[in-house]
């Protein structure tokens, strides 16, 4: 450690700081740098890492660095310590089913673990030659999504949705149905979210068993946060921890990986509070510059190969519900399918409040999910836009003014409207209605009948929270019983 | 932030509406008053004829007549319905055509043979959609009917079941009580039932100076006129009665769809002007910020 390049820290300015290194031996852009923190609780003294990345060259050996920590107690004239590569997490078996903070050390409390291999978090996305260009649908047994925006095995597919609409809902509910029927890995990355709700998933991750194969999910899964109370360089970088992880388990043992990340926004924001500090000048709505070369850098590396696939799924907090944010909208070219949450839905108490009009897949296709698939999902489609159309008239002069064919259009829209809410496993505590899973055949034909019309007959209620039509059947039973 | 421009568009379409809505409002008020005063100032005559049948079916006695002919059993009726010709009256027609299509699912289910007679484009249009066969359809009646063009419905209706081509007939529409109550319903026709003489034998009860009158021509022959004119002027009086309440539910129903564009005229601008002002607000910190960092 001693032949380390050392340099000085002379300036300090929020969580980014600047460092005069000798001219000759200028650490590299995305470098790793220490400082050590001599810190003292309770007459106790210990010395912590702050770590540090290198971020612009300022000329005169002067570089500037984001700070991947709290620079609480770092002082002009300390000494930094280039470490001569970008910062490395942990890879491989051994970080299965413990939880790491971005820079790849634990924090489960669990002890250290035995690495092998570190790998650097920064490198370049897979070959155009190496991707894999096979498309198969991924079924979650979710009927909203496997209709009308599937999920694309080895695929990207966003959450868009505002504030409260229930994006960590559904994320959390994804891992429960395909981390807990799935062989291979599984990657979280909590990227500027909730501690508690990583706390939360961790604990559950513990209890939930995969298949019955006696395993247990978090056995299988490598969880990295950079939670809302870490400074923005580490919320910046955790997603590329949990993604260097993840592109471990795809090049080396080319089993199938899911990676979570809540939420992508976080990512982008944290770049645009750096960016502000490090002198670039704000572009539209404030946000950094660079938003979309951000963006595009993660993306891209998010990918299936020839040697194995990556199936992400990621939370994008929408602000103010404004779908035109540029972060939002640099998020959207990159995904195979979106599934936009949309307010309106979520208050009128319909879960998972996903705008089935506005949701779409790239895989809506009569080539990938057949004939038959692609009609019933775009009759749906045509019935709720019909009916979307109507709603200004309706809210006017009432029902009464439509003509017979729209009279049934709206009433069947209704039902497709309610029977699109399905109850979750991971929402079974707070709703008392056990989750169910609706395989794709069940859920085509219940749609298809309830657009033939075979169902017209039970009431709208009896639609609410079922899995298959006949269950809506069953409860249009109850519900005359009372 | 919903876009700007289609926030404007939709304002001046709901806008469109609400002027169209307020016109149909206005017109169906002064068009209920028209119909109101007519039906009113039909009405003594109407009470007059009714009275003056009484009298005679009562002195007559026991009497018989072809009109009043009750058959053993019902094998086959007519139903007039009475829809209107034009929509933008809520649920006017879709209440009586409701009540009218429960009447034939009951005559079916006793085997009923029944003609649909239809009067109104809307239940016409209607019956069509299910695909319900109509015996007869009536679709240039005028706003407020006259009396010419109920005449030849009833003389029609009067001659089939004189000839014993169906057994009853029954008109479905909606009674006019006040401008504040209107009833769907169902009334029979013909036969004409009996008790209208006991009816008015209460009036006359109160009356100590009531006459045995002589009848000249005989009481058969006046009848004989009298009884059908009965049956056209209450077929008449269901025409002007579903006029005014036509007319009365079309008030109604622009007024609430009024007042429904004038809310969402009221959220369309609110929501307008917040998005205008976030805007504004963030054109602005864009501007302070680039120039802050020129700075």
């Amino acid at each position: 450690m001693e032949n380390e390049n050392v340099g000085k820290v002379t300036q300090v300015i929020g969580s980014t700081l600047d460092a005069q290194f000798a001219e000759e031996s200028l650490p590299a852009i995305y470098n790793a740098m220490r400082i050590d923190i001599e810190r003292t609780v309770q007459d106790e003294t210990f010395t912590e890492a702050l770590w540090c990345e290198v971020a612009q060259h300022l000329g005169g050996g002067r570089v500037r660095a984001v700070a991947l920590g709290s620079t609480d107690g770092v002082q002009r004239g300390a000494q930094i310590f280039d470490t001569g590569t970008p910062i490395q997490v942990p890879v491989g078996e051994e970080t299965l089913g413990r939880v790491f903070n971005m820079v790849g050390e634990t924090i489960d409390d669990l002890g250290a673990v035995e690495i092998e291999e570190r790998r650097p978090i920064h490198h370049e996305p897979p070959e155009l030659a190496d991707l894999s260009a096979k498309t198969e649908l991924f079924e979650t047994g979710i009927k909203v999504m496997d209709l009308l925006c599937p999920l694309v095995r080895g695929g990207k597919a966003g959450l868009f949705g505002g504030a409260g609409v229930g994006k960590t809902v559904i994320i959390q509910e994804l891992i429960a149905r395909l981390a807990r029927f799935h062989s291979g890995y599984s990657c979280f990355a909590g990227v500027g979210e909730r501690t508690r709700e990583g706390n939360d998933l961790w604990l559950e991750m513990q209890e939930a068993q995969i298949g019955d194969t006696g395993k247990r999910v978090i056995d299988q899964t490598v969880m990295v946060f950079g939670q809302m109370n870490e400074p923005p360089g580490a919320r910046l970088r955790v997603a590329l921890s949990a993604l260097t992880m993840a592109e471990y388990f795809r090049d080396q043992t080319g089993a199938d990986t899911l990676l979570f990340v809540d939420n992508i926004f976080r990512f982008s924001q944290a770049g645009s509070e750096v960016s502000a500090l490090l002198g670039r000048m704000p572009s539209a709505v404030g946000y950094q510059p660079t938003l979309g070369t951000e963006m595009g850098e993660l993306q891209e590396r998010i990918t299936s190969t020839s040697s194995g696939a990556v199936t992400s799924i990621q939370a994008i907090y929408v602000p103010a519900d404004d779908y035109t944010d540029p972060a939002p909208a640099t998020a959207f070219t990159h995904l195979d399918s979106t599934v936009n949450l949309e307010r309106s839905i979520a208050e009128k108490g319909i879960y998972p409040a996903v705008d089935p009009l506005a949701s779409s897949s790239r895989i809506v296709a009569p080539e990938y999910i057949g004939e038959h698939h692609y009609r019933v999902a775009r009759r749906v489609q045509q019935i709720l836009q019909r009916y979307k159309d109507l709603q200004d008239i309706i809210a006017i002069l009432g029902v009464d003014e439509l003509s017979e064919e729209d009279k049934i259009i709206v009433r069947r829209a209704r039902k497709i409207e309610r029977f699109l809410s399905q109850a979750f496993y991971v929402a079974e505590q707070f709703i008392s209605i056990p989750g169910t899973y609706v395989s794709r055949e069940d859920t085509i034909r219940s749609f298809e009948e309830l657009c033939d019309g075979k169902w017209d007959h039970l009431p709208d209620q009896a639609f609410m929270y079922v899995g298959t039509i006949e269950d809506a059947a069953a409860r249009a039973e109850e519900i005359e019983k009372g | 932030m919903a876009n700007r421009r289609l926030l404007v568009k939709r304002r001046k379409a709901v806008k469109n509406i609400r002027k169209i809505t307020r016109t149909m409002q206005l017109i169906a008020t002064a068009r209920f008053q028209a119909a109101h005063s007519a039906a009113v100032s039909r009405r003594p005559y109407t009470d007059k004829l009714a009275e003056l049948t009484a009298h005679i079916a009562g002195a007559m006695g026991d009497l018989e007549h072809p009109l009043m002919k009750v058959p053993e059993k019902e094998e086959r009726s007519a139903l007039l319905v009475l829809t209107s010709m034009r929509g933008l009256c809520g649920a006017y027609n879709t209440n009586l055509l409701r009540m009218a299509l429960e009447r034939l699912n009951s005559h079916q289910e006793a085997g009923v043979e029944t003609d649909v007679g239809m009067v109104g484009n809307k239940g016409v249009a209607y019956f069509k959609f299910l695909g319900r066969p109509m015996a007869e359809t009536y679709t240039h009646i005028a706003d407020l009917p006259s009396f010419e063009e109920v005449e030849p419905i009833a003389n029609s209706l009067i001659g089939r079941f004189v000839a014993g081509e169906i057994d009853a007939v029954d008109v479905a529409y909606t009674k006019f009580f006040s401008a504040g109550r209107q009833k769907p319903m169902i009334e029979r026709l013909l036969p004409l039932s009996r008790p209208q003489a006991e009816e008015h034998g209460d009036a006359e009860a109160g009356g100590d100076m009531h006459a045995e009158y002589e009848f000249s021509p005989s009481p058969e022959e006046l009848l004989d006129e009298l009884l059908p004119a009965t049956v056209r002027v209450r077929l008449f009086q269901a025409f002007t009665d579903s006029a005014v309440s036509e007319q009365v539910a079309r008030m109604v129903a622009m007024k609430a769809a009024t007042d429904a564009a004038q809310d969402m005229i009221k959220r369309l601008t609110q929501q307008y002007n917040r998005a205008r002002q976030t805007q504004i607000t963030l054109e602005l910190l864009d501007i302070v910020g680039g120039a802050n960092a020129l700075a």
